[in-house]
């Protein structure tokens, strides 16, 4: 297993940037999940540590070696599919013998290695089938199978469970995290599910219009995005954003609304809103960090109940507020009904400021 | 199943007229060819008789025997004819199938300046008909020497047949996911590698078909070969069996023998390759 680290990598077709000036390191033995919208470069960026396209700019470096201008299969690496790309005319156990077998390997090492792999993942009595013949999730096994045969020095995985039901991705999720675990192996996983980039990474690098937005742990990443961008992608349901006017009041500094109401914040908030590069601040909030009341109370802003959704143990909802949507939780019991007027008091210690300019968090 | 196809066929009335057109459709196809082995089993006097014999009262392999026999002149011609359609249309398989392949592999996996254009051009050759370029060709042929040379056909029917086994195949590579070949590279395959070992295989359907067309386009084609061959030796097959017309009456058995005969090839073949046509060709290689 090895470090691997991006340094500025750029990938442009013509005018257009694919990735642009992208900066990361992978510490040896750590799961990254790239993630992001669809069209972010997540899976150009996978590639040019892949080395299937050729990179405009910046290096990539695995372990102690520059592989930036090498061949795929000098790069000691392995990847998952999303579409699993089993070789249709080979049996499963010719698939994963066959990276054994491009690098020369004594047959009977081959062997051995073939059936410890298959041994591992549970496929053992499928080594005869032809991929046309197995399940999607036994497809996928022999996918991980094939890459894992080897010992690389990195996976890269591409929505390795895009293409499977609910349910066996659930499971397999925690079969790959298992696997990271117990091989102490060094993967880059590319997804835009950002549950799945929360469940299972260490850390996690969020993309949008081919520039890396940020890189951190899930935890950090959940609790202090760093622009708006990151706050409504990174969550379930997304942080709500609402588009106010700072304005000081005295000492205090208060954010007014084109209705006219007014929400005053801390001290701490108040200073954090000043420093933005003019007054517009969007407020931010997680579900989790909102009170909702049937009446008024000091600090609480007024809104319209939109939509109930109950799932069992909490109910969502969502509020309008200002013209922007806030998503809120409510105990199962607390009954809502859509169009009744709401008080929704924001957590002042968890609530989020943005620039209504730069879109970028305001922090002290 | 049966219930889905009856469904589908709109119950047993269409289906029972839809059978009787098949029916019709199999005798209008079938009709020429039986008539012509039936013709070739006659003597030249039963083939002319009126009313005609549907079956011959005394059935002879005589025509057939005569064509094959190498010690007659007939046979010495037929068999050089034969000879020569098979040398002539197997090469141009052979350098049609060694350029297209690589040919298609580029334009369906390369993004290159004028690729569009380029693959377009390829097809410009086919937008005309076969007479348009007869003249050009020939003058271009007297110039290379090659009038009277097989090579002459050889590289005339290239001109057909390699657009079509370009765009042809161009097709199958399209079907192959790229991410095949990109499992191969990271598993340790060169990108020539990765193709022979990974997608030559796949398209394998599509290179038997390619060559099967190319070679019937070759075994059948009459109009080049009429012009740019005048010697008796290297006349092939189409052109050479005008010789039965050429006497003093038409020879109808001997005729419909040696078509019967120069047909032989063909239907082995596509009894041999069908397989290939119907096995499906990338399924389960991916999810789609």
């Amino acid at each position: 297993m090895a470090q691997v680290v991006l340094k500025d990598v750029v990938k442009n077709y013509g005018p257009v940037y694919a990735v642009n000036r992208v900066s990361l390191t992978v510490e040896d033995g750590e799961f990254v999940a790239l993630v992001g919208p669809s069209g972010c470069g997540k899976t150009t960026t996978l590639n040019l540590v892949a080395g299937l396209i050729s990179m405009s700019g910046g290096a990539v470096t695995i372990g102690d070696r520059d592989v930036t201008n090498l061949d795929p299969k000098d790069r000691d690496i392995a990847m998952v599919f999303q579409n699993y790309a089993l070789y249709p005319q080979k049996s499963v156990y010719k698939n994963l013998a066959f990276p054994l077998q491009m690098r020369k390997l004594p047959k009977e090492e081959i062997d051995k290695k073939v059936r410890d792999a298959a041994k591992t993942l549970d496929i053992t009595h499928l080594l005869e089938r032809k991929p046309r013949e197995l399940s999607g999730g036994q497809q996928q096994r022999v996918a991980l199978g094939r890459a894992l045969v080897r010992e690389p020095r990195v996976f890269l995985m591409d929505e390795p469970l895009s293409n499977l039901d609910a349910k066996l991705r659930v499971q397999m999720r925690s079969e790959i995290k298992r696997f990271h675990q117990d091989l102490g192996a060094t993967i880059i996983y590319v997804t835009h599910d950002q549950l799945e980039a929360v469940t299972m990474s260490d850390k996690m690098a969020v993309m949008n219009g081919g520039f890396l937005q940020q890189y951190d742990s899930p935890a950090n990443v959940f609790a202090n995005p760093i622009n708006m961008f990151v706050a409504s992608f990174v969550g379930s349901p997304a942080m709500s954003l609402v588009p106010l006017t700072a304005v000081s009041k005295g000492t205090q500094v208060v954010l007014t609304s084109p209705e006219g109401w007014e929400m005053p914040l801390s001290d701490a908030n108040g200073r954090k809103a000043l420093s933005a590069t003019s007054n517009k601040v969007v407020l931010g909030g997680r579900h989790s960090t909102i009170k909702v009341h049937k009446v008024q109370v000091p600090g609480a802003v007024p809104g319209k109940v939109y939509t109930v959704e109950p799932t069992g143990d909490v109910t969502f909802a969502q509020v309008f507020v200002s013209g922007a949507t806030v998503n809120v939780s409510v105990p199962p019991g607390f009954a809502l009904r859509p169009d009744e007027p709401v008080f929704l008091e924001f957590d002042q210690d968890r609530m989020h400021l943005f620039d209504g300019e730069t879109e970028m968090a305001l922090r002290l | 199943m049966s219930s889905i196809t009856e469904y589908r066929s709109g119950g047993m009335g269409w289906r029972w007229a839809g059978r009787i057109f098949l029916v019709f459709l199999l005798g209008f196809t079938i009709m020429p060819m039986a008539w012509m082995l039936i013709t070739s089993l006659k003597t030249g006097f039963a083939a002319m008789q009126y009313p005609p014999q549907w079956w011959p009262t005394e059935p002879t392999l005589d025509n057939y025997w005569r064509l094959l026999d190498p010690s007659g002149s007939v046979g010495q011609d037929f068999l050089r004819y034969f000879w020569n359609s098979m040398w002539v249309s197997v090469v141009t398989t052979v350098l049609a199938v060694a350029v297209a392949v690589p040919a298609a592999y580029a334009f369906s996996r390369f993004r290159f300046p004028g690729r569009t254009f380029l693959f377009f051009a390829v097809l410009l050759r086919n937008m005309f008909p076969a007479v348009v370029f007869l003249v050009p060709l020939f003058i271009l042929m007297r110039v290379l020497g090659l009038v009277n040379t097989h090579g002459s056909l050889i590289l005339t029917y290239l001109t057909f047949g390699l657009p079509l086994a370009i765009w042809l195949l161009k097709g199958f590579y399209d079907n192959i996911p790229i991410q095949l070949e990109q499992a191969a590279r990271i598993d340790g395959a060169t990108r020539f590698q990765a193709f022979f070992l990974i997608v030559m295989p796949l398209s394998t359907p599509g290179i038997i078909a390619t060559s099967i067309y190319s070679f019937i386009g070759a075994w059948n084609e009459y109009i080049y070969a009429y012009t740019f061959l005048t010697r008796h030796d290297q006349m092939t097959l189409p052109v050479g069996i005008q010789r039965f017309f050429s006497e003093n009456a038409t020879d109808w058995p001997g005729l419909m023998a040696a078509t019967f005969l120069m047909s032989i090839p063909v239907v082995v073949l596509f009894l041999v390759l069908q397989r290939y046509f119907v096995r499906a060709l990338t399924e389960g290689a991916v999810k789609h």
